[in-house]
């Protein structure tokens, strides 16, 4: 059981790599905030997972209060992240955040115009 | 609450079930403007965790290793914001299919207008394979779309 723990949280931590160097290496806002999404998915659900198995298999005595604890953090995590991600993308668009290099098609930015 | 305490005693559930009720109260307007109670149907629920845990997780295993190969340069990326339509009624329905897009990396929902019969969702796309409003809704719902008018339709 214990390899198992170590090849979920092996898979998190690469994916929370790939997140960090996309951030570091993507062009502008709007793709940084697709590579953080990296993290924010797989990064945290492979933690989350191995924690519950070895709170589960690996103590001498079970410890359900703990699984329990962790597998609510992961749902309230899932549930909560989307809005935010969201509610920044947005924001950053309206406030006139735009990237540097052209975007292949900007659909947004041509209905805002034509509503204004 | 018993989560930040780490016990279940009487006085913290009753705490915890007063201050729940007392938020649910000054929020239910704001949120529900539906019959909320659609999952309480066993039905729709067996396809709801089916769909969490089979479907939606496919999905974003799918995506997070097309992101993390574009991280690492293995993948050129060609950033664009599309527009998609849906023809899901609910609100419900909306909201997670809107959530279920944002959560899958390489897309983010920017936001959401209503013509018509139709919902539409303003996408910012991490590698856009077509700007055809048919074509890019395919693209990117995926089965997903499918899966939730099964749950709330």
């Amino acid at each position: 059981m214990i390899y198992a723990i170590y090849v979920l949280i092996g898979i998190s931590v690469l994916f929370a790599l790939a997140g960090v160097v996309g951030m570091l290496r993507m062009p502008d806002s709007f793709c940084r905030m697709q590579s953080s999404t990296n993290i924010s998915t797989f990064g945290v659900l492979g933690v989350i997972l191995g924690g519950i198995l070895y709170v589960l298999f690996v103590f001498e005595t079970p410890d359900i209060a703990m699984a329990v604890k962790l597998a609510v953090l992961g749902v309230f995590y899932i549930i909560t992240n989307p809005i935010s991600g969201h509610a920044i993308a947005k924001a950053a668009y309206r406030r006139g955040l735009r990237p540097e290099k052209e975007m292949t098609c900007d659909k947004y930015g041509e209905d805002l115009e034509n509503a204004d | 609450m018993s989560i930040f305490t780490g016990g279940a005693s009487a006085q913290i559930l009753i705490a915890g079930a007063l201050v729940s009720a007392i938020t649910a109260l000054f929020s239910a307007r704001f949120f529900i403007h539906e019959k909320a109670f659609f999952l309480f149907n066993p039905v729709r629920f067996v396809i709801w965790v089916f769909y969490c845990l089979i479907i939606f997780m496919w999905e974003l295993t799918k995506a997070n290793v097309d992101v993390a190969l574009r991280a690492f340069g293995f993948k050129k990326i060609n950033p664009g914001i599309v527009k998609i339509e849906t023809d899901l009624k609910s609100e419900y329905a909306q909201s997670m299919l809107a959530n279920s897009i944002t959560l899958t990396p390489g897309t983010i929902t920017m936001d959401i207008a209503e013509a018509g019969d139709k919902t539409y969702y303003y996408i910012h796309w991490i590698d856009v394979a077509t700007s055809d409003i048919k074509e890019a809704s395919d693209g990117i719902k995926g089965t997903m779309e499918k899966w939730i008018r099964r749950i709330w339709e």
